[in-house]
């Protein structure tokens, strides 16, 4: 009689979470991954920046930012998180524009204030043009036939046919095949070189015959890990200076180091200004104003590049020092184009720089169409299995048609509850645990009918049935929950889907199946008008 | 379907079966080289992926038609649905992709954006494999190191063995139907993985469970009796597993589909060597190096 008071406990325990599952599942729909409820999926592997290695610290900054970003956007319940090889993996729910997100989020906004030292133009035939940066190569791209390169201090004042000056040659060292900025000494320059190599001394003599040390600026050399084509001292290498890309022109500018940084700017706000132009408006801290300030009464009468992830946006005319801090990026398509620079402002730069790996965008149709598609097959595989069950195992078959019911309103309960995300694998998950919840029935039932075949009655039956089921049961579904701890570890977002669904599957049915079940029978089993080997499916033949 | 009353002889038969196996593999072998390798997705090379839904039922033909017309030959077309496609093509930029993604609208018409629109860096596909090739790796030490402690040594290799068998068929399936590979497919084979020893387990319980009787019977009559005593169990949970399994294969979507198609391979080849692979390699383990009576 005391078995049977732990019996009716179990049992009421079951009828109690089970209640509470009903709650959770009516209070709380289930949590549906992106690749169900449509959305997109952007996973961003993080670089180093200007030789600073990526830290936890500036992985974690770049994810507050990037949460920023979104919010910004006005995109909900994003989820911003780091997987094993410190990718950032970015999930937003029902995105309309997808494309603009990822431009945004992934933009670096690495904001620079530096003055412009000049423009690169080739001469050919009497035209000039100028030249083109090839960010792939990491080098400019040079006619063959072009007479020379030259730098010239305003490229505006060379278009409009004003008074430029030419600072600079680009020449190649013969013998180290380095590029060097020479100073350009108008046509005795070119004579020598034209002299030197009729004369042909040799390489030795050569060097010194083209290029006159004395007149070296410096030499340009491309670092592949930052993509920067940087203009260096001849002798120690150190930086003086930069090559961008000018992004009005396309044109390959020269320019001078990092005077002030986007970290210093206090409000930036795009529109139009009072000619209707668009325009972005930078205004400077307290801090940034001084530097303006100084950097603007220094230079008076050269142009100041505003530098935006290595492109130059607008480099406008110094006329008289800005004491009050605020400058202006002009010459932008769109408006929608300087929306983007200003919300990319305002968040500030990413300490790291951030490369697009993955990206994926499932409209809600197809995610929809999955689920329903996966619930159906789901629900006639559930009615099949138990047809099944009742034909083959008889009066035990309720047990596990039972057991099953049960299964599915527990499982849903702990999704709800626990508010894991049901992914399209995991719906693959789900209808494979029904299969496995029924197995655990299955290897209790065919103990059972073997005791009974060994002539035991059931009430003993039974009892031995399930003592010796438990074993197969525990060692069976432990292996299959090492697999899927294995797929939770290694996995990306819907396949962790499937691994949480899987694994909550093999230890809910088991407990249901060793716990309730069991219960249940062992109850039932006193009732002795059920309890007959026929109501458990088997026919005891004579001599069996 | 009473199949207590019979007595097969399993372990005499062995022979047979494991050319059947063998023959199976190198099926799949021989398929992996006639199709020239595995037909790998976005996940693992690097790419696009784009499912456009056409305002009409479309043909194979007519897309690859209009894909060859605006440019693009070398992409590779799925027809999901009808009026669906999935248009795999090298990794392309956003400009490009529209283009076309305007084009097939002018020439064909669709619905509106994309599907579903996905982009794998080239370089990314190896990160995947890695992690993939980790999970499958320390998924099979965990379980071998399990049944190594609960059962024998023998157990865990013999258990290895057959889900390894279970994984090269399944695999040649797939290079067989030249079936593309991803992410979920992995997945698929962990879970087979899980799914197969977990078959296995059932057996050897029962073999660990009648090994006293060994003296008496004999090792070989006691693995085969188990096996026989296990039939019922081992077929009927297969069933049932395998019937949502296939109905998923019936009735989902293409995604889905391609899931439950390792799964169902997986789940009857799984059942097929716990019982004829992982059997006979104890009783084999056990002439070679005799624990127990023959």
């Amino acid at each position: 009689m005391r078995n049977k008071k732990v019996h009716i406990t179990i049992i009421a325990i079951f009828i109690a979470i089970i209640s509470i599952s009903l709650y959770y599942i009516l209070k709380e729909p289930i949590n549906l991954g992106l690749d169900l409820k449509g959305g997109t999926q952007i996973i961003l592997k993080p670089t180093e920046r200007g030789g600073e290695e990526v830290t936890t610290q500036s992985l974690d900054k770049a994810m507050l930012i990037i949460m920023d970003r979104i919010d910004k956007l006005g995109i909900s319940e994003p989820l911003v998180t780091k997987d094993l090889s410190n990718n950032i993996v970015i999930q937003l729910p029902g995105v309309k524009d997808p494309d603009k997100a990822k431009e945004i989020i992934g933009k670096t906004a690495q904001l620079e204030f530096r003055l412009v030292t000049g423009t690169f133009i080739s001469i050919k035939n009497q035209n000039w043009d100028t030249l083109k940066f090839d960010y792939e190569k990491g080098e400019l791209v040079i006619d063959p036939d072009a007479e020379k390169v030259l730098l010239v201090d305003d490229i505006n004042a060379l278009v409009s046919g004003n008074l430029y000056e030419i600072d600079g040659e680009l020449l190649s060292d013969p013998e180290s095949e380095e590029m060097l900025l020479v100073k350009y000494s108008g046509k005795d320059n070119q004579e020598t070189d034209v002299e030197g190599s009729s004369t042909g001394d040799g390489s030795e003599s050569n060097v010194d015959i083209n290029i006159d040390p004395e007149k070296v600026i410096g030499k340009i050399i491309y670092k592949p890990e930052t993509r920067e084509l940087l203009l260096v001292d001849y002798n120690d290498e150190s930086e003086t200076g930069e090559i961008l890309v000018d992004s009005r022109n396309d044109a390959a500018t020269l320019v001078g180091p990092v005077l002030l940084t986007g970290d210093k700017l206090a409000k930036v706000s795009a529109g139009y200004d009072t000619y209707g132009e668009i325009r972005v408006t930078l205004s400077f801290k307290d801090e940034g104003v001084e530097i303006f300030k100084e950097i603007t009464s220094e230079n008076i009468g050269r142009n100041l590049a505003i530098v935006l992830d290595e492109e130059i946006k607008s480099a406008p005319y110094i006329k008289v020092a800005i004491t009050d801090g605020d400058a202006e990026i002009t010459g932008i398509d769109s408006i929608e184009e300087a929306k983007n620079i200003e919300l990319v402002l305002q968040t500030g730069a990413l300490p790291v720089n951030l490369q697009i790996e993955e990206s994926s965008t499932v409209g809600p149709t197809l995610g929809m169409d999955s689920l329903n598609k996966g619930l159906r097959a789901g629900i006639i595989g559930f009615i099949l299995i138990i047809v099944f069950m009742l034909f083959y195992y008889k009066g035990l078959g309720i047990y596990s048609a039972l057991g099953l019911i049960i299964y599915i309103i527990i499982f849903w309960g702990v999704m709800s509850g626990i508010d894991a995300a049901l992914t399209l694998p995991g719906i693959a998950g789900i209808i494979l645990t029904i299969g496995i919840a029924v197995d655990a029935n299955v290897i209790i039932f065919e103990r059972i009918k073997e005791e009974i075949l060994k002539a035991k009655s059931p009430r003993i039956a039974i009892g031995y049935g399930f003592k010796n089921a438990l074993r197969t049961i525990v060692d069976s579904n432990v292996t299959t929950l090492i697999t899927a701890a294995a797929l939770f570890r290694f996995g990306t977002g819907p396949i962790k889907g499937f691994a949480v669904t899987l694994s909550l599957g093999v230890v809910i049915s088991m407990v249901i199946s060793l716990l309730f079940t069991r219960s249940l029978i062992f109850l039932m089993s006193g009732i002795s008008r059920i309890n007959t080997p026929g109501f458990l499916g088997v026919r005891r033949r004579s001599g069996e | 379907m009473r199949f207590r009353n019979y007595n097969f002889d399993f372990i005499g038969k062995s022979k047979i079966l494991i050319i059947i196996s063998l023959v199976a593999i190198i099926a799949g072998i021989a398929g992996y080289f006639i199709q020239g390798g595995f037909n790998l997705g976005i996940d693992f090379l690097g790419g696009s992926l784009i499912e456009v839904e056409f305002t009409r039922d479309v043909d194979f033909a007519e897309v690859r038609s209009v894909m060859n017309d605006i440019g693009f030959g070398n992409a590779v077309l799925q027809r999901t649905e009808s009026d669906r496609f999935i248009i795999r093509t090298t990794p392309i930029d956003e400009e490009t992709k529209n283009e076309m993604l305007n084009s097939l609208n002018e020439k064909i018409g669709t619905t509106g954006p994309p599907l579903q629109d996905r982009n794998v860096a080239p370089g990314f596909g190896k990160q995947i494999t890695r992690y993939a090739f980790m999970a499958v790796g320390i998924g099979i030490v965990g379980i071998l190191i399990y049944i190594w402690i609960r059962f024998e040594f023998r157990f865990g290799a013999a258990a290895i063995l057959a889900l390894v068998h279970d994984v090269l068929v399944t695999l040649g399936v797939y290079a067989i139907l030249s079936r593309e590979i991803n992410t979920s497919t992995i997945a698929a084979i962990l879970t087979i993985i899980g799914y197969s020893i977990n078959d296995t387990i059932v057996v050897f319980d029962r073999i660990r469970e009648n090994t006293p009787k060994a003296g008496k019977l004999g090792y070989i009559r006691v693995v085969n009796d188990s096996i026989n005593v296990t039939l019922s169990r081992s077929i009927n949970t297969s069933l049932t597993t395998l019937i949502p399994i296939i109905l998923l294969l019936i009735l989902g979507t293409t995604a889905l589909k391609d899931f439950a198609l390792a799964l169902t391979v997986g789940i009857v080849v799984g059942t097929y060597s716990s019982m004829f692979i992982a059997s006979p390699i104890v009783v084999a383990w056990n002439n070679r190096f005799p624990k127990y009576k023959k």
